[in-house]
């Protein structure tokens, strides 16, 4: 049991890409405006995986209560709120590489470019990525992107909802997607497994629960103001890589034929 | 002969510009008429300003009662002010029929009556106890735009100091001569959507009478949370 245990963490250790969360800058995402309302009555969303996925999601809340919101609470205490968002901009800056190569496979070419100016900027004026100098001055924006949108900007179509174990909603493509950002970690080559492995795990946990003391409240509000939290999720989920895959849609330079 | 003349031109002139003037007269009467004809229109199109000030307007009442600081110790004043501004802009029966979707057609016509007084109730605790988090936050009008004349959407981004803004962009519809919000998405989420997800399920798994007592008992949750 424990080994197969340590074999699952390993697999999901591999799987690892940290925080990559596809959220647009509000506004930035083009909501179709004004839609008729009639128009949407009819759509409710399909999870063939519900039995998976619904004991996925009860082991993810408890993994939350137990572990990760008592350990971010404690964390929040000791660490002021500035250093921490600092530690967040640190981690995001050093996974620039998924999200530069993302942004060139979906001829994104002015967003790769950013991303690698605010990496040059941020690294050097920013110390190490601490501070976020690129934005702040230069008004250079992170434009968040990960394969699984690059498979989306290609046609591959998302698949099933899915709830994966440490890391929530996800669905079929978009793990696969997780899996390719996982291995565009140069770490992953310059260093033996056994030395990568458990540094990405630690790098992932770091960001887990970095994130989650800045948003403390974050499934209190869900919660609170929900009727059934499991179909909110789904729903929040699926309604926002939409709307990053309508970012990136709008913004690549390739054919509008590959569209969907 | 020059001074007759010019008496009798003067005389001339003056019949003219008699006759001008009640031409100008005519034709500035006409005028008024017809500014008066175009202006019925007009004016039935000014009593419904754009989606965007009408969404500055809302809001900047809602900010205005929640910073008066005569509202700050009775709170169910205050409560009450803020619930008769959303009723005057938000269509919650609207959104509460959207949110049921295909199973909006399934009920009885006192089921219906009943779920969107529910709903209602339900939305606006929701609203109300976000609302009353409200701490001086800055709000900024990024843009409108129109889908067709009677659609709408106003983005704004809800500035809040050492952390992202949050984006908050209204959806709205003409009703008669009036702009009413139908949905409201936040970071890009539908809220209606998101509880026609929610409710389908419920509906689905353990039936209409379920997702009724389940939102009821969430409303009261909430009411109380208000009232401490």
């Amino acid at each position: 049991m424990k080994r197969l245990l340590m074999t699952l963490a390993l697999v999901w250790g591999i799987l690892i890409s940290p925080a990559v969360q596809a959220q647009p800058a509000p506004g930035l995402a083009e909501n179709p405006p004004g839609t008729n309302p009639e128009e949407g009555a009819g759509m409710t969303e399909t999870d063939p995986l519900a039995a998976f996925n619904t004991k996925m999601f009860w082991f993810n809340r408890k993994l939350d209560d137990y572990f990760l919101h008592p350990v971010a609470t404690g964390y929040a205490k000791v660490v002021p709120q500035p250093a921490r968002r600092s530690v967040g901009r640190f981690i995001d800056n050093v996974s620039v590489i998924p999200r530069f190569a993302n942004n060139l496979f979906q001829l994104r070419l002015k967003q790769a470019a950013t991303e690698a100016a605010r990496f040059g900027i941020n690294t050097t004026v920013g110390l190490a990525g601490l501070f976020d100098p690129a934005d702040k001055w230069f008004g250079l924006k992170e434009n968040r992107d990960d394969f699984g949108l690059t498979l989306g900007r290609y046609s591959v179509p998302s698949g099933p909802y899915l709830v994966l174990p440490f890391f929530g909603p996800s669905t079929i493509r978009d793990a696969v997607g997780r899996v390719a950002d996982g291995a565009m970690n140069p770490m992953s080559y310059l260093l033996p497994w056994n030395i990568t492995i458990p540094a990405t795990a630690g790098e992932y946990l770091a960001d887990a629960i970095n994130y989650r003391s800045l948003n403390l409240n974050l499934f209190e509000d869900v919660d609170r103001f929900s009727i059934d939290v499991y179909g909110a999720v789904q729903d929040g989920y699926t309604q926002r890589r939409a709307a990053a895959q309508r970012t990136v849609n709008t913004d690549s330079l390739l054919p509008k034929s590959q569209t969907p | 002969m020059i001074g007759t003349g010019l008496s009798h031109g003067g005389e001339r002139g003056r019949a003219v510009a008699k006759r001008l003037s009640a031409a100008r007269f005519r034709l500035l009467a006409g005028a008024v008429l017809a500014a008066a004809a175009l202006a019925l229109p007009l004016r039935a199109a000014a009593a419904a300003p754009d989606p965007m000030t009408i969404v500055k307007a809302t809001v900047d009442k809602f900010v205005g009662i929640l910073t008066d600081p005569a509202l700050k110790s009775d709170v169910s004043a205050r409560r009450q002010r803020l619930k008769d501004t959303a009723a005057e802009r938000f269509d919650f029966a609207e959104m509460g029929r959207s949110a049921l979707g295909v199973h909006w057609r399934d009920l009885s016509d006192q089921q219906r009556k009943d779920f969107v007084d529910l709903f209602t109730r339900f939305v606006e605790a929701a609203y109300i106890s976000r609302l009353e988090s409200y701490s001086g936050q800055q709000i900024d009008f990024v843009k409108e735009t129109n889908d067709g004349p009677d659609y709408a959407q106003v983005n704004t981004n809800v500035i809040q100091p050492g952390a992202d803004p949050i984006g908050l962009n209204y959806r709205l519809k003409l009703e008669g001569n009036d702009w009413k919000v139908y949905d409201v998405t936040v970071d890009n989420i539908s809220i209606v959507a998101n509880y026609r997800n929610q409710f389908n399920r419920v509906i689905n798994d353990r039936g209409f009478d379920a997702l009724m007592s389940d939102m009821r008992a969430k409303q009261e949750g909430l009411d109380t949370s208000i009232a401490k």
